[in-house]
């Protein structure tokens, strides 16, 4: 096993994996760029290396810096997290070449399945279903119109080196087709250095159901069941669940055995994700294989049992799987959502700030990924997603309510956050029935305001705050004791009108 | 005391008043409720209005209360003495501002163009998104301010509009 891990990532999911490690009795190194080096993430580790400036081109995407960090710390592995250096080939290779392992699967299958063109060929070839297509549009405008036209509209453009929406567009009609070809091939661009896009057809209502597998060095491949992630903005999911609500035992059977196939196609190793359309048919299609952690791997840990970031670890150790796939029985069902720092009401604009006040939801079936603290600053640099909040329930209602009673207790003070947002997605009654695709969001929420019935109760609150507690600069850790709610609340009854 | 908060479009006027330990009575636009109020911490306060009892979390941020209640946020901006300006369906400003920090990636709109609601002005580039600043209304674009390439701070003037209101 290994002796310390350095963990090549930032946010919740660098604390996650600090977590795993210490559970392990593994040590961890953190690293940070110079805008993070009060981030929540560097104090979850025993040792923090600074491994460059703000932008992420300069840190967390520096392979040469991140490696310097880990021979300097004697790190024998890396866990790459999710995002920045997670799908590089040439990292994984990079760090195989430094003599240290990289916790994920090797080079080629990243290679593989990161080309996206290439990965579809293939999975198709091991007969697993893939939406139709061009692969590799032509340049010269006239052709490109053409080979558009030809595939028929909607459709999609994708970045070829890409995932997280980021190069992704939509085009409704042959009208705004060019303009979005060139928005995604600059966005593509500054985002994976790679401007490569294809097209594929679009569907009207799809959901987006993955299989998640854990594959060992020795040739044993498992699954522990799908996703559904169909509730998206931009593209980005912001609500997974799991079982999905549209599965049935047949096809989960066809859509997992499909999952196997296109990760043995690729002789993959470790964590990955196998992900799919399905149609309101029931077909479903082959998108893409994330070759890493994903951020929704909370939901199958919670009805699996199974710490998927442990796993990595011990298959990324030489271990032999220690599961057969009949003892993976998903028990319940788990609800994620995503919470970002971003307005709604406002085209899901980013909207950093300081964290003015944070209290998180508790209780039982509830979990928390979270990456930031109270006076946390949210760098402008970097993702705006602020935590994860995933809770279990015995079935899909339970879950829901749950999760909804566990966003009312979340508190972000100080920028505007999603919350609000996913408590009104969470109380739709179409998502209670399940009948969630991946436009959802725009069918259902478009020109969405929060509905703030109680600005009355609100402003009552502002004002007694502001009799009982004047404007003075507050002292943090400050002299007088706050007096108890029994000194200052006087007689009071509860229940009465 | 007098308090008067905006909160999006409303206007509240709060009329407070201690009657005894903990105890106020508060009206909202002339509204009246009994109100129990103790302040746990700093950001804390736990209140009973009208008998429902409620923790409402609390912070000042510069001039305005986040508030935060039951999963809801409201920011509320204290008013000078009952402030009667941009009243429910006021027009959004002419002035489009950054909605926060990033760069100029594309300007495209042109000075003198007439644009509808929904019309792209811009793309800003910030956190790792091209992000589509938008007119929220039928407008004519009179100046625009930044050019392509440029790094703006959040708040930053980007371009100022003359809205074609229809109303008159």
């Amino acid at each position: 096993m290994f002796r310390k891990i350095l963990i090549a990532n930032r946010g919740e999911i660098a604390i996650r994996i600090a977590r795993a490690c210490r559970e392990m009795g593994i040590a961890t190194v953190a690293i940070h760029s110079e805008a993070d080096r009060d981030a929540p993430h560097v104090r979850a580790a025993d040792e923090a290396r600074c491994v460059g400036p703000a932008p992420s081109q300069e840190s967390y995407l520096n392979i040469a810096a991140i490696l310097a960090a880990a021979g300097a710390t004697r790190a024998d592995a890396i866990h790459p997290g999710y995002g920045f250096l997670s799908e590089s080939a040439r990292f994984a290779q990079a760090v195989h070449d430094a003599g240290m392992t990289f916790i994920g699967p090797g080079a080629p299958a990243i290679a593989a399945m990161g080309d996206k063109t290439r990965a579809r060929d293939l999975v198709a070839a091991a007969g697993v279903p893939v939406v139709p297509a061009v692969q590799a549009p032509p340049t010269a405008e006239v052709e490109l119109r053409a080979a558009a036209a030809k595939l028929g509209f909607p459709l999609l453009i994708k970045a070829a080196a890409g995932g997280g929406g980021k190069g992704m567009r939509m085009v409704r009609d042959a009208k705004e087709f060019m303009a979005a070809f060139a928005a995604a091939e600059r966005e593509a661009r500054a985002a994976f250095g790679d401007g490569r896009l294809f097209m594929e057809r679009y569907f009207e209502r799809p959901r987006h159901i993955e299989v998640q597998i854990l594959a060992d060095h020795h040739g044993n491949v498992v699954h522990l069941g799908e996703r559904e992630c169909s509730i998206q903005r931009r593209y980005q999911k912001i609500v997974e669940e799991t079982p999905s609500p549209a599965v049935s035992p047949a096809v989960r059977q066809r859509l997992t055995a499909a999952a196997i196939a296109a990760a043995r196609s690729v002789q993959y190793v470790n964590a990955g994700t196998v992900e799919f359309l399905s149609t309101e048919g029931g077909e479903f299609y082959f998108l893409e294989m994330n070759t890493r952690l994903q951020v929704e791997h909370p939901i199958t840990e919670w009805v699996t049992g199974i710490d998927l970031v442990q796993a990595q670890i011990r298959i990324a150790a030489g271990e032999r799987l220690w599961l057969e796939q009949e003892e993976i029985r998903p028990r319940g069902h788990a609800i994620e959502c995503r919470i970002y720092a971003e307005d709604p009401a406002q085209h899901f604009l980013p909207s950093p700030g300081r964290i003015a006040v944070l209290q998180e939801p508790q209780g039982p079936g509830v979990r928390v990924d979270s990456g930031i603290c109270a006076d946390y600053d949210i760098p402008l640099h970097y993702d705006p997603m602020l935590a994860k909040l995933s809770v279990w329930g015995a079935d899909r209602e339970a879950a829901r309510r749950r999760m909804i009673a566990a966003l009312r207790e979340y508190v972000i003070l100080g920028l505007t956050t999603s919350i609000p947002f996913l408590i009104d997605v969470l109380e739709h009654d179409q998502f209670a029935t399940g009948n969630t695709h991946t436009h959802f969001i725009e069918e259902h929420f478009a020109g969405w305001r929060a509905a703030a019935a109680h600005a009355d109760v609100a402003a009552v609150a502002a004002a007694l705050h502001s009799v009982l507690a004047p404007a003075a600069p507050l002292a943090r850790g400050g002299s007088a004791a706050p007096p108890t709610p029994w000194q200052t609340l006087g007689a009071w009854r509860l229940g009465t009108a | 005391m007098h308090h008067t908060f905006r909160h999006r479009d409303q206007h509240l006027t709060l009329e407070l008043h201690r009657t005894g330990n903990g105890r106020f009575q508060v009206a909202v636009n002339g509204q009246p409720h009994d109100v129990e109020a103790a302040l746990l911490d700093p950001s804390t306060l736990y209140l009973v209005v009208g008998g429902r009892a409620r923790t409402a979390r609390i912070a000042r941020v510069g001039q305005t209360y986040h508030v935060g209640l039951d999963g809801d946020v409201y920011v509320l901006t204290p008013e000078a003495g009952g402030a009667t300006a941009g009243g429910p369906g006021a027009l959004a400003s002419p002035q489009v501002v950054a909605p926060m920090p990033g760069k100029v990636l594309q300007v495209l709109a042109r000075e003198g163009q007439q644009v509808a609601a929904g019309d792209g002005l811009l793309i800003l580039e910030a956190m790792k998104m091209e992000n589509r600043i938008v007119a929220e209304a039928a407008a004519v674009v009179r100046k625009i301010h930044v050019s392509e390439g440029q790094m703006v701070d959040g708040g930053a003037l980007l371009l100022e509009l003359e809205y074609l209101d229809s109303r008159k």
